[in-house]
This record gives C-alpha cells, structure tokens and sequence, in this order.
C-alpha cells in the first residue's frame, strides 16, 4: 500500500445550504438594501413638514412602515436624545408604534426581532435621558422579550442589556449596572466587537467615578488606554483622557488632570468636535478654580463661554457662566458675580428660554445682591436648570 | 447631563452606527451572497463538531445568524469572529432550550475535528500537498501529523504514544497543523 493510499480521508463535505434558505436571504437582503435607500430624506422630510404634536399619526404612513424608515428614525431618537429629549422620546414612541405593527410576514422572524428589539431599545434610552427611569427599564424589557427566543441575537441583546446598565447607573442601581455590564464584556469579546467591549471598560469606570472610587476610577480608565489606541478609536481614546482628567481632578493631581485635558483637547480638536473640546476645556477652568487659581480660571471660562455663544448654545453658555459666578463668589468679588448673573438672565431672557430657568437665575442674582448667595446656592441653580432639560415643568424652590 | 457624563455617556452614538464610519459602503446584495456561501458550512461544522447540535438544527442556526447579520453590516467591524461568536452563542442557546437526552462520548469528542483546524486542512491544495506540508515541520509535529492522518490513530491513540492527556495531545494536532499550513505557504511563495 502506498503511502499515499493510506492517507485517512478528511471528509466532511462541503454542506449545501437549502436552496429555499437562500432564495429567502437574498430576498431579504435585496428587500433591506432597497429599503435604505432614500429612507433618510423620507423620515427627515416628513418629521420637518409634521408638527411635533402630530408626530404619532405618521405610524400609518406606508414609507415609514419598513426596516430602512424605522433605522432612520433610531438615527433620530439618538442624535436628539441629548439635545432635545422630548422629540427624541416622541420619535421613539413612532418607531416602536411603527415596528409593532409591521405584520408577521413582512420579514424573517429573526429580522423582526431585530426591528422590535431596536425600537423598544430606543424608547428606553429616550427615557433614560428623560430620567424616567422605571418606564425605560420596562422597554429594555420590552426588547428583550422580542429577542429572547432567539439565541442568534445575543449580541443585540448585548447591546439592549448595555443600554439598561447605563440606565441602572443613572438610577444609582450600581451593582446590578456593575454585573450587567460584565455580561455585555463576554458577549462583545465573543463576536469580536471591540468597540462596544471598550464601551463597557469605560463605563465601568465611569461607575467607580460615580461612586466616589477616583483612583480606582483613574486606573481603570487608564488600563482602557491602550486598548482604545490599539483599535485606533480617536473619539474613544479622547473620552478616556477627558475623563482621566476628571478623576485626577478629585484627586486633587491636577498635573495629570492637565495633561489629560490636553491629549484630549488635541485629539478632538483633530477630529472637528469644537463643542466637545469647549466641553474638556470646561472641565480645565473649574480645575483652575477648583485649585484656588480664581484669574486664570475666570478667564478660561469666559473663552469657553464664548465658544458655546458662537455655537449660539445659550444654555450651555449660561452654565458655564454660573461657574464663573460661583468662581467670583469664592474669591469674594460679589459685586461682579452679581453683575455676571444679571447678564445670564438678559441671555436666557432674550434667547426666550425657559422662563422657570429665568426665575431661578434672577433669585441667584437677587440672593447674591443681598449677600445671602454662597457656592451652594449656585450649585442648586445650576443643577436645577440642567434638570429643566428632563423635567420642563419642574418648579424652582429656593435654599437660601 | 454634566459634562463629564455627557463625553462619558456617549455610548448612545455607539448603538446606531456609529461605527459606520469604519465600512464606507454597506455590501450589496452579491456581497451578501458570498458571504452566505462562504460561511454557511463553517457555521454549520461549529454547531455540529462543537457544540454537537444535530445536523438540521445547525443549519436552522447558521441561516438564522447569516438572516441576523444582514440588518447588522454596517455595524459588524470583523465578520468572520461576529460569525462565529453568534453561531456559538446561539448554539449554547439551543442546547439551553434542548436540555442534553443523550450523554456525550468522550472517546467521540475527542475525535471530532477542530472546526478551525478542519478549515485549515482545506486550505491545503490535496493529500499530497499534506505530505509535503510535513517535510517542512520538526520533527515531532511530523511524528504527530503523521500518526494522525497517515497512521489513521485517534486523539487517544495519538495521546497514549506520547504518553501525554488527549487534550493535549488534541491541541498539539492543531498546533501542528497551523504550523503546516504556515510553512507550507511560506515554501509555495519562496518557489
């Protein structure tokens, strides 16, 4: 026998796939890749020309009634939802309207999972985003229940269950976010998505920030350092620096705070993301407040500032401008901090912003002019304006 | 949101496409057709050979996972690992939902291919190119190899030669293989 004719065979064939299976995938992909096309100037066109409140009543309309329509639409609910959360939650309750009633038959069972899934999920992130905190959790529920009997899906259902550990974090549920978030780590690492995996370092970290753990914060973050640069992810490795810098801030190494604030200032600013740098250059002028440099840290702020106003960012400006009024008050210059809050009111007021966040900048003005203002009293304002965001409707109750 | 949670918690952007930005253009449908021939087996072996789901059902699986990718292209950044960690996942998921009637083989496990080795033994050209592929080995990965697919000797075979676990020596074959299939490409490049 030859050597050749004792060779074991290796056979294991080469399986055909059912030729009705894949008449049924390329029907499917041909049916999604049309339905892309020109979905984007539909949901943008008919979301212009509707009125917001009559936003609902386009679930009847057939061009919005397809997996290309209801992924434009997820676009929406998340390039609104930090910026205009109201519209984002209104846009998300069309696409889970939308999904919810596409019929049984209009895509495979696992594509309709998808569609559902992906909706629900973004109702809840709007949700999220509108502190309704319960209500968003019931629709990360809602899209799990559409993914559940499908062991295909984990990784969509990864990215829902991510979804709901950043949901716990802000409702301070920090241990089930914690082991959520575990979970999403193995799934991502097994089909290879480094993005999202990096995602779920960093918002591990960012609950040890939240909980007060700054140094185990710090090194967390910088443990993602090099994984970030590895997958050559500019925006991520930015928001790692920004947030060391964070951290190293309350630790009080404002050395290292410094220079993370400037790899990220670089690396933004290379990436055109103007308002995220004004963004990390904030965080640089409370470091210099916060460090008891008053000067250099009014003068910072007041750049920023200038920077938000160009983006026409009223409210972000007036934010800003509060930490330079809690900056004057702490160097004891109350004439100027009350001047400065004056002004914050005559911007809001003309830029016909909420007239509750108006009532809570002329108390802080009033407070300060009867010396009955600290840094605490500015802090509320603040905070309860960041909250006019969520909560339109919520009353000012004064401290002072 | 403060600034430190709004650059924090930008992990909204992540969840739909954003990394688009990573493909230019999604795959047409041709694109999508060669992906169903070219990874249907594979999906299939991992159900069977790894996960040992039975020969339908696998294939129920690997259709369902290629059906999962298309909705997912543009945000897939390496198709081969998405690929394989969903038909894994959705195997476990399977067997989850199947509890286990029959009770595993070891001797069968053993001996079942590597569903990443048994790709890469089809990247050699025929048996023959095999046999030149171990010229280019050491010598025990030769004795290994040869003991495997000349000899016809099983893990455990192979094992109690060497006077090693079958695990090990499952990993070796393997090893070996990759080796193979290195070396024996590196040679077919230097001719």
């Amino acid at each position: 026998m030859s050597d050749h004719e004792k060779v074991v065979p290796f056979d294991r064939g080469q399986r055909q796939p059912d030729p009705a299976r894949v008449a049924e995938f390329a029907a499917t992909a041909r049916k999604l890749q049309q339905e892309r096309e020109g979905a984007a100037a539909t949901v943008t066109r008919l979301l212009a020309e509707t009125p917001y409140a009559e936003w609902p009543k386009l679930a009847q309309r057939e061009e919005l009634r397809n997996s290309g329509a209801l992924d434009e639409l997820s676009r929406e609910v998340v390039s609104r939802v930090d910026r205009v959360p109201l519209e984002s939650l209104a846009i998300a309750q069309l696409g889970t309207a939308v999904a919810d009633s596409l019929s049984a038959s209009s895509y495979p069972v696992v594509v309709l999972a998808q569609i559902r899934a992906q909706a629900w999920k973004d109702r809840g992130l709007a949700l999220c985003y509108l502190a309704r905190y319960p209500e968003a959790l019931e629709a990360f529920d809602r899209a799990e229940d559409a993914l559940r009997p499908f062991g295909t899906l984990a990784h969509d259902r990864a990215i829902v269950q991510f979804a709901r550990a950043t949901t716990l974090q802000e409702a301070k549920r920090y241990d089930e976010s914690f082991a959520l978030l575990g979970e999403c780590k193995t799934i991502f690492i097994d089909h290879g998505d480094t993005r999202r995996h990096l995602m779920c370092g960093i918002a591990e970290a960012a609950l040890l920030h939240r909980m007060g753990k700054f140094a185990e914060a710090r090194t967390a973050y910088s443990d993602l350092l090099e994984q970030a640069t590895e997958i050559n992810d500019r925006s991520l490795l930015a928001s790692i620096h920004n947030n060391i810098g964070h951290s190293s801030i309350e630790l009080g190494d404002y050395t290292s705070a410094a220079d993370h604030l400037d790899r990220a200032v670089r690396i933004l600013t290379e990436l055109g993301q103007p308002l995220h740098v004004a963004r990390a250059e904030l965080a640089r002028g409370r470091m210099f407040v916060r460090k008891g440099d008053y000067e250099t840290g009014i003068a910072h702020l007041h750049s920023v500032r200038q920077q938000f106003l160009k983006h026409n960012l009223v409210e972000e400006a007036g934010l800003c401008g509060l930490d330079i009024v809690e900056a004057h008050l702490l160097r004891a210059s109350t004439i100027e901090a009350e001047a400065f809050a004056w002004q914050i009111v005559r911007e809001f007021t003309a830029a016909q912003l909420n007239a509750r966040a108006i009532t809570a900048l002329g108390y802080l003005s009033e407070a300060i002019a009867a010396r009955n203002a600290s840094v605490a009293t500015v802090q509320h304002v603040r905070q309860f304006i960041r909250n006019l965001r969520k909560q339109p409707e919520a009353e000012f109750v004064a401290t002072a | 949101m403060n600034t430190y949670l709004r650059i924090v918690v930008r992990w909204s952007s992540i969840q739909n496409g954003a990394m688009t930005l990573l493909t230019n253009h999604l795959p047409d449908e041709r694109q999508f057709e060669v992906v169903y021939a070219g990874y249907f087996d594979l999906l299939v072996q991992i159900a069977i050979h790894k996960f040992r789901v039975p020969d339908s059902e696998a294939e129920t699986l690997a259709h369902d996972v290629l059906i999962s990718y298309l909705r997912k292209s543009h945000d897939v950044i390496e198709l081969r690992p998405w690929l394989v960690g969903a038909i894994c996942h959705a195997s476990r998921h399977y067997w989850r939902l199947n509890s286990r009637t029959v009770p595993t083989d070891a001797e069968t496990d053993l001996d079942r291919a590597d569903p990443a080795s048994v790709r890469i033994l089809d990247s050699l050209p025929d048996q023959l190119a095999a046999r030149e592929a171990l010229e280019c080995l050491n010598e025990r990965c030769r004795e290994i190899l040869s003991m495997r697919y000349f000899e016809g000797c099983t893990v455990i075979e192979i094992a109690e030669r060497l006077g090693i676990k079958p695990k090990y020596a499952q990993k070796l074959i393997a090893k070996c293989l990759r080796r193979a299939e290195t070396l024996y490409g590196e040679k077919g490049k230097m001719q």
